[in-house]
């Protein structure tokens, strides 16, 4: 009897693979958390986090001086860049399988526009934090219903039509974003937007990350224990339907979910293109294209790979780069390479 | 392959069958369907012939509850089909839609692996059991040899089988097929009605739409012939598919060949105009 490969050694494989990804993911966690203006030797991290543990390893002054600079300035950037993104790249995976679309992401949805949109209206205002992220995920699914809006206006949910909706959407809430720019005390609130805009992982404190941590945390689990509904979902609506899956609820659920945590990774961080878009395509090249697969290992690669964009950020130069400078220059060599692989099947 | 049953594949259920009466759906103001009795029963093959744009397609989607009728009903075992929750539905009637292209490539055995979604809930995996099935299906097909390359590099042939594969494992006894044989070659075209009439004699109860009047007289028991979303004739294959036939649905002058084993084939009459 021949071997079907999903079942055999393919299993283990995948699993040794995620396990790799876990290791790689706390790696990259402590070794961020060791550099800096300050750095500190990787294991003296380590040995922070045992004496936590109760094991006495440092003596108080050191203790506190480690705690300052660990838990209360590194620890807020570097969960941030984890979930930020583990959360573009879940939902980018996500939002591909929903859309059919292998070239849609949070970015070119408009997503980040419309969220970013939506936020610089709470700076303008001065709102309170809160409600400028009601506002991002408010303009982060606006944007998502003009996209798909125009691409059903011009039949539907095609490949070539859905990006055409998302370029047109994310055109239309860059422009009011310019207007709000525009309309911005060129003093204070401007430059704060541009920079806010720009990308950077540095303005999250741990009461922020507190609060968003949660939602963010259990969007990305609930997208990524959703990977065989997706699978059906990527069938189209008909066949999905006859195979058992509830598409309306299941797709309105994920989009839902997949705006919400992009939406938050802008008022966390700013727009961070490329990383929605890349991290799936790399992911699908490591585990293929079925999502319950897919979303897990896209999540953690997404961390690994903001925290090391982030690192090149803070690093690179005397003064730190936007991120979001960074993830697109990282990001366009890597996906002309993914591109080389996989253009196959999009022919 | 007969020990399906004893994986969940096949057998459970009793027998169901798909009735509908007096189906009537419009589009954009056009009535596509207009008002359609048709039944299906297991371990018969019922083939819908009609020109393009009869309505077909639509009728297959209405069969199926994917589209709600806008007068009459479609019954499964005495149940109005709105009736029957989804995954339970899925486990009785499957749809094998014509041959398509996926954006993601997807394995032939994670493809068929979707069928076991009407038995699991939407966050577990696959298990052992469902595993089995998946391989069970894929070997009876004669498909396991493709288990692990993708769908979206298999020929049309064997992309049909990987979909018709999918219904099994999902343990409907119920198929519905969109133009099975579409796009594939003379030979493919041939093994997949055997392959159709073989799952028929297990009691699987298949409804195809075809354009190809001879596939309906050679592989089916009964055909329904659609024309402007009504039934024109409906009954024995060898009683409906005649030249008669022939001429008001398509306004082809035709006759029948028979060979000496019986089997009948069409062949034009002399070209007018």
């Amino acid at each position: 009897m021949i071997k079907v490969r999903e079942w055999g050694g393919e299993r283990i494989r995948q699993g040794l693979l995620a396990g790799g990804l876990i290791a790689l993911l706390l790696t990259a966690m402590v070794l961020a958390l060791s550099l800096g203006r300050y750095p500190l030797p990787p294991g003296e991290v380590l040995r922070y986090f045992l004496s936590l543990l109760g094991v006495d390893l440092l003596d108080g002054e050191r203790l506190a001086l480690m705690h300052n600079l660990v838990v209360d300035i590194r620890l807020p950037r570097v969960l941030a860049a984890v979930l930020v993104g583990a959360s573009l790249s879940v939902s980018g995976a996500a939002y591909q399988a929903v859309f059919r679309n292998p070239l849609v992401s949070p970015a070119l949805l408009g997503v980040l526009a419309g969220a970013a949109c939506g936020a610089a209206l709470g700076l303008i205002f001065s709102l309170p934090w809160w409600q400028v992220q009601v506002l991002a995920f408010v303009g982060g699914l606006l944007a998502v219903v003009v996209g798909v809006g125009v691409a059903g206006l011009f039949g539907g949910g095609g490949v070539v039509m859905l990006v055409l909706g998302g370029i047109i959407s994310g055109g239309l809430f860059t422009s009011v974003l310019s207007l709000i720019k525009y309309m911005a005390d060129p003093l204070n609130q401007l430059p704060a937007i541009v920079y806010w805009l720009m990308g950077s992982l540095g303005m999250a404190t741990l009461t922020d990350m507190a609060w968003v941590a949660l939602p963010m945390g259990a969007g990305v689990v609930l997208l990524a224990s959703l990977g065989r509904a997706l699978d059906a979902l990527s069938m189209g609506d008909d066949e999905a339907r006859a195979l058992g899956v509830s598409v309306t609820a299941v797709r309105y659920g994920v989009i839902a979910t997949a705006t919400l945590i992009s939406a938050l990774t802008v008022s966390v961080a700013g727009m961070i293109g490329w990383v929605g878009l890349i991290v799936p395509h790399i992911a699908r090249l490591l585990v293929g294209p079925c999502n319950s697969r897919l979303l897990p290992i896209s999540a953690l690669l997404g961390g690994v790979f903001l925290l090391l964009a982030d690192g090149v950020s803070r690093n690179a130069a005397t003064t730190e780069i936007p991120i979001g400078i960074i993830t697109e220059l990282l990001g366009i060599p890597l996906f002309l390479l993914v591109l080389h692989r996989v253009r196959k099947g999009w022919a | 392959m007969n020990d399906m049953s004893s994986l969940g594949g096949v057998g459970s259920s009793e027998g169901l069958c798909l009735e509908a009466s007096g189906l009537r759906f419009s589009y954009r103001g056009r009535e596509v369907v207009a008002g359609v009795d048709l039944s299906l029963r297991p371990g018969e093959v019922v083939a819908l012939l009609g020109a393009n744009g009869a309505g077909k397609s639509t009728l297959l989607k209405l069969l199926l509850g994917l589209l709600r009728p806008a007068a009459g009903s479609v019954f499964l075992g005495g149940k109005p089909l709105a009736a029957w929750p989804r995954k339970a539905l899925a486990r009785e009637l499957a749809y094998v839609p014509q041959v398509h292209v996926t954006p993601f490539p997807y394995t032939v055995a994670q493809m068929a692996g979707l069928g076991r979604l009407a038995h699991r809930g939407l966050l577990g995996g696959l298990g052992e059991e469902d595993r089995d099935v998946v391989t069970a299906t894929l070997e009876k097909l004669g498909i396991v040899h493709l288990a692990n390359r993708a769908y979206t590099e298999i020929s049309g042939g064997e992309r049909q089988l990987a979909l018709i594969a999918r219904a099994l494992v999902q343990g409907a006894r119920l198929l519905v097929m969109d133009e099975p044989v579409s796009g594939l070659d003379y030979g493919h075209q041939m093994r997949l009605l055997a392959r159709l009439q073989a799952l028929a004699e297990e009691g699987y109860g298949i409804l195809k739409t075809t354009h190809y009047p001879e596939h309906a007289l050679g592989s089916a028991h009964r055909v329904v012939v659609l024309q402007e979303g009504k039934i024109l004739a409906k009954g024995l294959a060898a009683e409906i598919v005649t030249p008669a036939m022939m001429r008001r649905l398509y306004g082809l002058e035709v006759e029948m060949v028979r060979t000496p084993t019986g089997h009948g084939f069409f062949h034009p009459l002399g070209r007018r105009g």
